[in-house]
């Protein structure tokens, strides 16, 4: 009755509890991670190899795949959605950073009614706002262009940011803030010169999670997109012929565009919880 | 002090002024538009509000809309079912001090992160006979082959399968979360009295983890709606009609038959659904739950 961990005790016991916990982990973890794995593979294969029945395992990697996607129309709408994730993700920290510090520190009540209202517009399916927008942006000539995107981003990522770094402006302790009115600095002043450069690692997870929300979107470029603002993840379902499918070059352009975010992802995944569940839950 | 409640105004009105304008205005025309039959290649029937009602009335006759419903409701059932049993058990596992698993947990997140398209061409390539280990495995062992996505009863599993591999994730790191935060006092005196293992966690660990998985289930639940790359690229919503869930439905008539008005009234339906949901969280079981 040595656990120290409350709950393990039960599951696992000590030496051979131990080894069947690593062992059963070390299989999901495979298991999990196999399908991944594989489409990088066939990133690396010409289209004849990856078709090879049984499937080779030991093959001569090839970069054909990824010159290819390079030389092609997805290399533009990869820097496409750099410059659309980038500037919707200023875009909500700029707005969104000065409202939850606010919202941090005055005293406006309980605002269970915002907190609906970012957790619906952030739960919203796509088609709810991908219509409305759609029309608007006929309209407006906003089409496949890049503002046009940006904007419909903010509906998730304004709210995002207004909620998560409210959470990380309420663990800076307010006394640091009222030293400061004490010597004489205005509140806009203690709040630049005291409270945000100590946010320094809330800025960043959050700037992160709205620069993966936007990379990650499909639907709202499917949509409001066409040739001029095509955005990369919708580059790929070009790679899909009537023909046949490319599937060495989808697999490259697919490993292309997970990469950032995995790399994003493992920086921030201590706040995952918070940034999924939009704040509505302290995580 | 009246001077500082208002900087807070100035700081927070511009975020609000264009949180309104980027989603209460879109709202309200998305709430226009359901009551018009609008269509695109008709520009006469913009803004006409003659018959209100005539989009929504026609939902319940509309066989593709029901059967859209049936799909969605075995798509967010069996998914949310999965992967709170998978995630759960997981959560169990990873559960323990060790730094080989603290590593270990980081790996399990990448299949949630990934952007959506990928999973679903992940997926694909796993579906699909002529390129996928899994047929050619199945085949090794002597067992049939089946064309997965082409075939009326297994396309919806195996989206199912998809979903479920890209949204465990959550349960499991939602549910180790709560487990983590669990006092170990009630689990010593339940072991103390003689209590097993499996009694231990009926009827120690579990309701103590109610309140986590009941909010988890509904987070999945809300999101069960937003299939939509996987059945975009995996299926089309085939064959026939048998992995069409609403949402892709909704969108169907929208862009592809350029019935907006119709479109509009079947997103104001999905719509209302994640409202009440979003609803329940933020009144009764938001507030309970603290992961951390």
């Amino acid at each position: 009755m040595s656990s120290r961990r409350g709950v393990a005790g039960p599951i696992a016991r000590r030496g051979l509890g131990r080894t069947l916990t690593y062992g059963a982990s070390a299989a999901l973890l495979v298991v999990t991670l196999f399908p991944v794995l594989w489409l990088v593979q066939v990133s690396f294969k010409t289209d004849v190899e990856a078709m090879r029945v049984p499937p080779s395992v030991l093959f001569v990697p090839t970069l054909d795949n990824y010159a290819a996607v390079f030389q092609g129309k997805f290399a533009r709408s990869f820097v496409n959605s750099l410059i659309v994730s980038v500037s919707t993700t200023l875009t909500s920290m700029l707005l969104g950073v000065p409202a939850a510090y606010a919202l941090s520190r005055a005293s406006f009540g309980r605002s269970r009614g915002l907190a609906l209202w970012v957790l619906t517009t952030r739960m919203a399916p796509p088609i709810a706002f991908g219509i409305p927008f759609f029309l608007a942006y006929r309209w407006l000539g906003l089409i496949d262009t890049v503002f046009g995107l940006l904007v419909i981003y903010l509906t998730f990522n304004l709210s995002l940011v207004m909620w998560m770094m409210r959470t990380f402006f309420d663990g800076i302790p307010r006394s640091l803030e009222e030293a400061a009115a004490i010597d004489g600095a205005g509140p806009l002043q203690a709040f630049a010169r005291v409270t945000l450069p100590l946010s320094g690692p809330g800025l960043a997870t959050t700037a992160i999670f709205c620069f993966v929300f936007a990379w990650n979107d499909f639907f709202y470029a499917l949509v409001l997109t066409r040739s001029r603002t095509l955005m990369a993840p919708v580059a790929i379902v070009n790679f899909m012929n009537y023909e046949g499918w490319e599937w060495g070059r989808i697999g490259a352009a697919a490993t292309l565009i997970m990469l950032p975010v995995v790399v994003f992802a493992l920086a921030v995944r201590r706040y995952l919880i918070r940034g999924l569940t939009a704040g509505a839950l302290k995580g | 002090m009246r001077r500082r409640e208002r900087v807070f105004v100035v700081l927070l009105s511009p975020a609000l002024l264009v949180l309104a304008v980027v989603t209460l205005a879109p709202f309200a025309f998305l709430l226009l538009t359901s009551l018009t039959p609008l269509n695109l290649a008709r520009p006469a029937t913009w803004w006409d509000l003659s018959r209100p009602l005539a989009n929504f009335a026609e939902l319940p006759e509309d066989g593709r809309f029901l059967n859209s419903l049936g799909v969605q409701l075995r798509l967010s059932f069996f998914t949310v079912l999965a992967q709170l049993l998978l995630g759960l058990g997981a959560a169990l596992l990873l559960n323990r001090d060790s730094r080989v698993l603290e590593a270990v947990r980081a790996l399990f997140i990448i299949p949630m992160v990934l952007p959506p398209i990928v999973v679903a061409i992940v997926w694909k390539v796993l579906f699909t006979p002529d390129i996928s280990v899994l047929n050619w495995s199945l085949g090794v062992v002597g067992l049939p082959q089946p064309a997965w996505l082409a075939d009326a009863r297994l396309a919806l599993p195996a989206i199912i399968v998809a979903d479920v591999w890209e949204w465990f994730p959550f349960t499991l790191l939602m549910l180790l979360a709560a487990l983590q935060m669990m006092p170990a006092e009630p689990l010593e005196a339940a072991r103390i009295d003689g209590a097993g293992p499996w009694q231990v966690f009926r009827h120690v660990v579990l309701p103590l983890l109610r309140p986590a998985i009941v909010v988890t289930v509904l987070f999945r639940l809300i999101e069960s709606v937003k299939a939509f790359p996987l059945i975009f690229i995996m299926t089309g919503g085939g064959p026939g009609t048998v992995t069409e869930a609403t949402n892709y439905y909704a969108f169907l008539q929208g862009f592809n038959y350029s019935l907006i008005g119709f479109s509009a009234a079947i997103s104001m339906v999905v719509l209302a659904g994640t409202f009440l949901v979003s609803y329940v969280i933020v009144r009764w079981v938001g507030a309970q739950v603290d992961v951390e």
